[in-house]
C-alpha cells in the first residue's frame, strides 16, 4: 500500500511538472501554428491619379475617396470622388462639383446609401502686395449621390453654430434615422435632422476624440474620462451623453472606431483590429496589422465589408518622394492555406515605425522565417506592470527571440545574461565590424562583446557659442554650474523650468553620484546640493505667455546662453550654426569624464535573446538593419533624413550628398546654385545650401565625441529624486535635509544592486 | 501472564480484518475518496509544492537565464548584501516590537471588554472598524496624518516642538508599528474574546470560591486555557507583520527610508530586476527562520497548554 501511495505521489508530481513544462514551452520558436485563421492582404489596383486623398468614407460595401489633383500648368486644384466597389472589385471616378476655393471638410455614408459632405467655401481679397485683406468662409452640408457624385442637396450650416466663421467641423456622422451629428473643435456636439432643424446641442468638458455610427444605427463618441478612453452614446432621448459603455477598456490607447458590419464597431488600436459588440460588451480580436504585413502607422482609414472582410487605406510617406496611397483588402483564410514559416518573436515595449517597416519587408520576402511582434506597452494603463511582465518573460520560455532595447535597462539585461554577444554572428555572416562607426558599436559593448545593434542614430548635446565656452566637446557638472551659476535664470536655457534644469543636470550624469565599485553614493555631497540650489533659481513652471523676442534673436544677443538639442543631420547642424550666428560648441550633458554628447538610436535598437531557440533565424532579421543595402537606404538624397547611418561608407555617402550643390538654370541659361531645402525654428528661417567641408567636419567631430547611449537611468532613481527634492523646492526643507533623505533612499537601492 | 489461545484468536481476527479491508467494496471506497482528494492534491502540488521547488532551484543557480549551478553562492552573497541585512534587521525589529504589542494589547482589550463596562459593543465595533477600511484609504489617511505638513506636526507645533519628518526618519518605524496595531488589534481582540468566553465557567467559579485573586485566575486559569489562541494570534500577527510591506509600499514605494525597508522590499525589487536567484535565496532564508520561530511557538504552547487540553 505504501509503495502504491509513493507511486501515486510520483505520478501526480510528474503529471504536474509535465503540465507546467508544456505550458512553458508553448510559443517557443517552432513552426508557425497551422490552426485558426489569418488575414491575408490583397492590394487593390486603383485606377486613379491624384496628388492626395482628402477624406474617405464607406457606403455599404463601396469605398469613396475624395481625391485632390493639382494642375501645375494652370496652378489650380480639382476635386473628384473615387468610388470602389469592394465586392465587385471595380473602381470609377465620379466628378465632384467643387469650386477652386472649396474643400471637403468631412464625409460620411448615410443609411439611405448616399454621402454627406461638410464643404468649406472660402473667399478672400488681396491687396497690391498680395496680402490677404478680407477672408470669409462658410460651411455647407452637401448630400451627394453615391451613384454618380451629383449634389442632390446643399444647405448652409451657419445657423447651427454660434460662431460659424470660427467653427471647425471635426467630425460628421449620421444615424439610422437620418439625423446628422456634427462635432466642433470646441468639444460641442450639434445634432440636426435632415432638414437641419436643431435636435440638441451637447457640450462636453473633455476633448471629443472621435465620433462613429454603430451597426445598430446609433452614434457614439470617444472621449477621455477618469479611467482613459471612454465610448459613450449620444442619447437623443435625454439629449445627453450616455454612461460609458461597459466592457470597452480603451486605456490611453489610440483606438479608431468604424461602423461594423458583423458586430457594432470595427476597432483599430494601431496594433490590432477587433470587432466590438455593444450588446455583450465584448471585443474580439480579428488580426494584428503586423501579422497582415501592414504598417499600422500608415493606415489612415479602415472598414468592414458585409462578408466580414476588412479594407484599409494606407498612405506611405517617404523622405524623398511623394506619399503613395494604397487600398488593401484583407481576406480571412485558414492558416493552413498560407505557406508555413518558422516563427521568430520580436518583443518590445512598443515597436518603432522603422522596425515595423523592416519587419513587414522581411516577412514579405523571407521564405523561411516570419517575425511576429509581441508589444507589451502599447496603450496599456499600467506601463510599469507591462515592463515587469516584459522583464519576467525574458527569463521564461516566453522570451522573445529579438529584444527591443528602446526604453529598457540595457545594462541590466547585459549583467543578467539576457543578451547574446553579436560579434560572432556578425563574423559568421561576413559582416566586418570595422565597416561600422567604432564609437557607436562600443556604446553597446561590454567587456568586448556587442549586445545591441541599431540602424541609425543622432546625437543629443548642449549647445553654446564657442566664443563663450571655448572649443570643448564636454564639461563636468562643476564646470557647468560655474558657467551658469551667476547668470540670470531666464538667460541660461530657453524654456528652462526648475524640473527640466534639475533633470538636465542630474539624470544623464547620475553615475557621478554613485560609485558602484564601493557601493557608496554621494547625493548628500556638495555637488548635488549645489545643483539643487541652482535648479531652485528657476521658475517652477516656464511662463510661455510672457512676451519675449524670438529664440534666435535671444541667442544672438546672449540673452540665452545654452540650448539642449539633438543633431539629426548635417542640415540641422547648418541651421543651428545659422541660428547662433557664429561657431557652436557641442558641450554635451554634464559628465564627470566630459563625455556628455549622447547617442540616441533612430529607428530602433535591438538585441538577440540568449534564451532564443532560433538564434540564427533571429539574426537573419537583425542583420538586415546593418546590411549595406539597408544602411544605404537611410541615405537621403536631399539630406533631410532623421539620423545618421552607422555604416561608415553610408555615412560618407550622406556627407557627400550633403556637400553636393543643387542647381537651377536662370533665365539666361546659367547654372545657379539653389537651396537644398529650408529649415526654421521659431523666429529663424534659413535656406540650406550644400554643406562645406568645415561643416561636415564639425558634424564628424560631434559624432566621434559621442560614446554613451542616452536614457538608461532607472525610473526608480528618478522618482526618488523628484519626490524628495520637492519639499526643498517648495521651501519646506533645506537642500541638505532633502539631499540626506535622497542619499538614504538611493543608498538602499545601491546596496541592493551592489 | 500468557494466554496462548487469545494470541491465536487475535491473529485470526487480524487476518479477517485484513481480508475485510481489502474487499472490493473497501477498495472502491478508497478509490472514490482518492478521486475526491485528487483535485486538492493536484492544487497543492501545482500551486505550493512545485513553486517552492522552483524557488529552491532558482536559489542554487547563478541567474534565471544561464542557470549555472552555483550551490550556496547565492545564499552567501545575499547574506553579505547590505540591503538584505538592513531589511532583515528592520523586519526582525518590527516583528519583535509589533507582534508582542499586538498580542498583549489585544488581550488587554479583550479582558477589558469582557468586564461589564458601558458601551461595550460600541467599543468592539470601534476596534473592528479598521478591518473594514480598504488599505489604500488607510494609507491615504496615514499620509495626511504623518506628512511633513501633516496633522501630527501641527499638533507638535501647538506644543512648540519642531516638525518631524515621520516617514523619512528613524521615527518611520514607529509610524508603521502604530499603523500595524491600529489595523490588527480589533481582529486579535475578537479571537481573544471568543477564547475567553469558552473557558469553563465552573472552573472559574471554583477558583473564586477557593479565594483565588483575579491575577491568579488570569495567570493560572485563563492564560492556560487561552494558550492555543495566544499561539494562533501570535502566528497570525507574525505573518501579518511580514505583510506590513503593503502599507509601506503604498506610503513610500519600492525604496523607502532605510528604517522602513523590509525583506519583502528586497524580494520584490530583486524580482523586478530579474535577480530571481537573490530573491529565492532570501525567501528560503526567511522561510527557514519562520519555521524555526513557529516551531518554538508550538513547543511553548505545548508546554504551557498541555494540562488543559483534552
Amino acid at each position: 500500500m505504501k509503495k502504491n501511495k509513493k507511486l501515486l505521489t510520483i505520478a501526480i508530481t510528474a503529471f504536474s511538472a509535465m503540465t507546467m513544462l508544456w505550458g512553458c514551452g508553448k510559443g517557443s520558436g517552432s513552426e508557425e501554428e497551422t490552426s485558426g485563421y489569418v488575414y491575408v492582404p490583397e492590394y487593390v489596383e486603383m485606377d486613379v491619379e491624384c496628388n492626395y486623398i482628402n477624406s474617405v468614407a464607406a457606403v455599404g460595401d463601396d469605398v469613396f475617396m475624395n481625391t485632390v489633383s493639382w494642375n501645375e500648368e494652370t496652378g489650380e486644384s480639382s476635386n473628384a470622388l473615387y468610388k470602389y466597389d469592394m465586392l465587385e472589385g471595380k473602381g470609377e471616378v465620379l466628378p465632384l462639383a467643387l469650386d477652386e476655393n472649396s474643400n471637403v471638410n468631412g464625409m460620411v455614408g448615410t443609411a439611405d446609401g448616399n454621402l454627406l459632405m461638410v464643404v468649406n467655401i472660402y473667399s478672400y481679397e488681396q491687396d497690391e502686395n498680395g496680402e490677404i485683406t478680407d477672408y470669409h468662409s462658410e460651411m455647407e452640408l452637401w448630400k451627394v449621390s453615391a451613384e454618380d457624385g451629383s449634389v442632390a442637396e446643399s444647405k448652409d450650416l451657419s445657423g447651427i453654430f454660434d460662431d460659424p466663421e470660427n467653427t471647425y467641423v471635426q467630425n460628421i456622422c449620421a444615424d439610422g434615422q437620418g439625423n446628422i451629428y456634427l462635432s466642433d473643435g470646441d468639444n460641442g456636439i450639434h445634432v440636426v435632422d435632415q432638414g437641419l432643424n436643431k435636435i440638441c446641442d451637447i457640450k462636453l468638458e473633455n476633448w471629443i476624440r472621435s465620433m462613429t455610427a454603430s451597426k445598430e444605427g446609433d452614434v457614439y463618441i470617444t472621449t477621455y474620462g477618469e479611467n482613459g478612453l471612454e465610448l459613450r452614446k449620444v442619447d437623443l432621448t435625454t439629449k445627453k451623453l450616455g454612461e460609458p459603455v461597459e466592457g470597452f477598456n480603451g486605456g490611453y490607447g489610440n483606438q479608431e472606431f468604424s461602423v461594423g458590419a458583423t458586430k457594432s464597431f470595427l476597432v483599430d488600436d494601431s496594433s490590432k483590429v477587433s470587432v466590438f459588440d455593444l450588446s455583450t460588451g465584448t471585443e474580439e480580436e480579428l488580426f494584428k496589422w503586423l501579422d497582415a504585413d501592414i504598417n499600422s502607422d500608415s493606415v489612415t482609414q479602415r472598414g468592414e465589408l458585409s462578408d466580414g472582410r476588412v479594407w484599409a487605406v494606407t498612405r506611405d510617406y517617404s523622405a524623398d518622394g511623394p506619399a503613395s496611397v494604397e487600398l488593401v483588402l484583407l481576406n480571412r483564410k485558414d492558416a493552413s492555406e498560407v505557406p508555413q514559416k518558422e516563427k521568430i518573436t520580436y518583443g518590445a515595449m512598443w515597436v518603432d515605425s522603422n522596425v515595423k517597416k523592416a519587419i513587414i519587408d522581411f516577412n514579405k520576402t523571407n521564405e523561411k522565417y516570419r517575425i511576429t511582434v509581441k508589444e507589451y506597452g502599447n496603450g496599456v494603463e499600467d506601463y510599469q506592470a507591462a515592463l515587469t511582465q516584459f522583464n519576467a518573460d525574458l527569463t521564461t520560455a516566453n522570451c522573445p527571440d529579438i529584444i527591443s532595447l528602446s526604453n529598457v535597462d540595457f545594462h541590466m539585461y547585459v549583467s543578467k545574461g539576457v543578451l547574446e554577444d553579436l560579434y560572432p554572428y556578425m563574423e559568421k555572416s561576413g559582416i566586418n565590424k570595422e565597416d561600422y562607426l567604432e564609437n557607436i558599436l562600443k556604446a553597446y559593448e561590454e567587456d568586448g562583446k556587442l549586445y545591441g545593434i541599431l540602424s541609425g542614430f543622432y546625437v543629443s548635446s548642449t549647445l553654446a557659442k564657442e566664443s563663450k565656452v571655448g572649443d570643448k566637446t564636454g564639461w563636468t557638472l562643476e564646470e557647468m554650474l560655474e558657467f551658469a551659476q551667476d547668470k540670470d535664470p531666464e538667460s541660461v536655457f530657453p524654456y528652462g523650468s526648475r524640473s527640466s534644469i534639475f533633470y538636465y543636470c542630474i539624470y544623464n550624469n547620475i553615475d557621478e553620484f554613485i560609485d558602484w565599485e564601493s557601493g557608496k553614493c554621494s547625493f548628500n555631497g556638495e555637488d548635488f546640493i549645489k545643483t539643487m540650489e541652482f535648479a531652485a533659481k528657476f521658475p517652477e513652471e516656464y511662463d510661455y505667455q510672457k512676451e519675449r523676442e524670438g529664440l534666435s534673436a535671444r541667442i544672438r544677443s546672449d540673452k540665452i546662453l545654452l540650448m539642449d538639442n539633438s543633431i539629426t543631420s548635417v542640415q540641422e547642424y547648418q541651421m543651428i550654426t545659422g541660428m547662433f550666428g557664429e561657431k557652436v560648441a557641442f558641450l554635451g550633458y554634464p559628465n564627470s569624464e566630459r563625455k556628455g554628447n549622447l547617442i540616441q538610436p533612430a529607428g530602433g535598437c535591438m538585441g538577440l535573446a540568449s534564451k532564443s531557440k532560433n538564434k540564427d533565424g533571429a539574426w537573419e532579421f537583425m542583420q538586415v538593419m546593418i546590411s549595406e543595402e539597408y544602411q544605404n537606404s537611410l541615405v537621403s538624397e536631399h539630406g533631410n533624413s532623421y539620423g545618421f547611418p552607422i555604416r561608415k561608407d553610408a555615412l560618407e555617402k550622406q556627407f557627400e550628398l550633403d556637400m553636393t550643390p543643387d542647381y537651377y538654370e536662370d533665365g539666361d541659361g546659367n547654372k545657379v546654385e539653389s537651396a537644398k531645402t529650408t529649415w526654421g525654428w521659431d523666429d529663424f528661417q534659413m535656406e540650406i545650401m550644400a554643406a562645406t567641408q568645415e561643416e561636415v567636419d564639425a558634424v564628424k567631430k560631434l559624432i566621434d565625441s559621442a560614446e554613451k547611449v542616452a536614457g538608461s537611468v532607472d525610473e526608480q532613481l528618478v522618482n526618488i529624486i523628484t519626490e524628495e527634492s520637492e519639499p526643498f523646492f517648495k521651501g519646506q526643507k533645506s537642500a541638505k535635509e532633502a539631499a540626506d533623505i535622497i542619499q538614504n533612499r538611493i543608498q538602499t537601492y545601491v546596496n541592493e544592486n551592489s | 501472564m500468557h494466554f496462548p489461545g487469545k494470541g491465536k484468536k487475535d491473529r485470526t481476527l487480524l487476518k479477517s480484518q485484513k481480508k475485510k479491508n481489502s474487499s472490493p467494496r473497501t477498495r472502491r471506497g478508497k478509490l472514490v475518496s482518492a478521486g475526491y482528494l485528487l483535485p486538492s492534491a493536484l492544487g497543492v502540488l501545482l500551486f505550493f509544492v512545485l513553486p517552492f521547488m522552483i524557488v529552491i532551484f532558482y536559489s542554487v543557480v547563478d541567474n534565471p537565464i544561464s542557470m549555472q549551478f552555483v550551490f550556496f553562492d547565492n545564499f552567501v552573497s545575499v547574506f553579505r548584501n547590505n540591503a538584505f541585512k538592513q531589511a532583515a534587521r528592520n523586519t526582525m525589529t518590527f516583528s519583535l516590537v509589533a507582534v508582542p504589542l499586538a498580542v498583549v494589547l489585544s488581550l488587554m482589550l479583550a479582558m477589558m471588554l469582557e468586564s461589564k463596562i458601558p458601551f461595550r459593543s460600541q467599543f468592539r465595533t470601534f476596534f473592528l472598524s479598521p478591518m473594514m477600511v480598504p488599505i489604500a484609504s488607510v494609507v491615504l489617511i496615514w499620509q495626511v496624518l504623518f506628512h511633513y505638513n501633516g496633522m501630527m506636526n501641527e499638533v507638535l507645533a501647538l506644543f512648540q516642538k519642531d516638525k518631524i519628518d515621520w516617514l523619512n526618519s528613524s521615527f518611520a518605524q514607529v509610524v508603521i508599528v502604530v499603523l500595524f496595531l491600529w489595523k490588527n488589534l480589533g481582529y486579535n481582540m475578537i479571537l481573544f474574546m471568543s477564547a475567553l468566553s469558552s473557558i469553563p465557567k465552573d472552573i472559574l467559579e471554583v477558583a473564586v470560591l477557593e479565594s483565588a485573586t483575579p491575577f491568579q485566575i488570569f495567570w493560572h486559569i485563563k492564560l492556560r486555557y487561552m494558550s492555543s489562541t495566544i499561539l494562533f494570534v501570535t502566528i497570525m500577527s507574525l505573518i501579518n507583520s511580514f505583510k506590513v510591506f503593503r502599507e509601506i509600499y503604498l506610503l513610500k514605494g519600492d525604496y523607502p527610508y532605510d528604517t522602513m525597508y523590509m525583506l519583502q522590499h528586497f524580494m520584490n525589487n530583486t524580482f523586478s530586476r530579474l535577480d530571481y536567484q537573490k530573491m529565492s535565496a532570501a525567501a528560503i532564508m526567511m522561510a527557514v527562520v519562520m519555521v524555526i520561530i513557529i516551531g518554538i511557538l508550538f513547543l511553548t504552547e505545548n508546554y504551557f497548554g498541555k494540562d488543559v487540553e483534552g
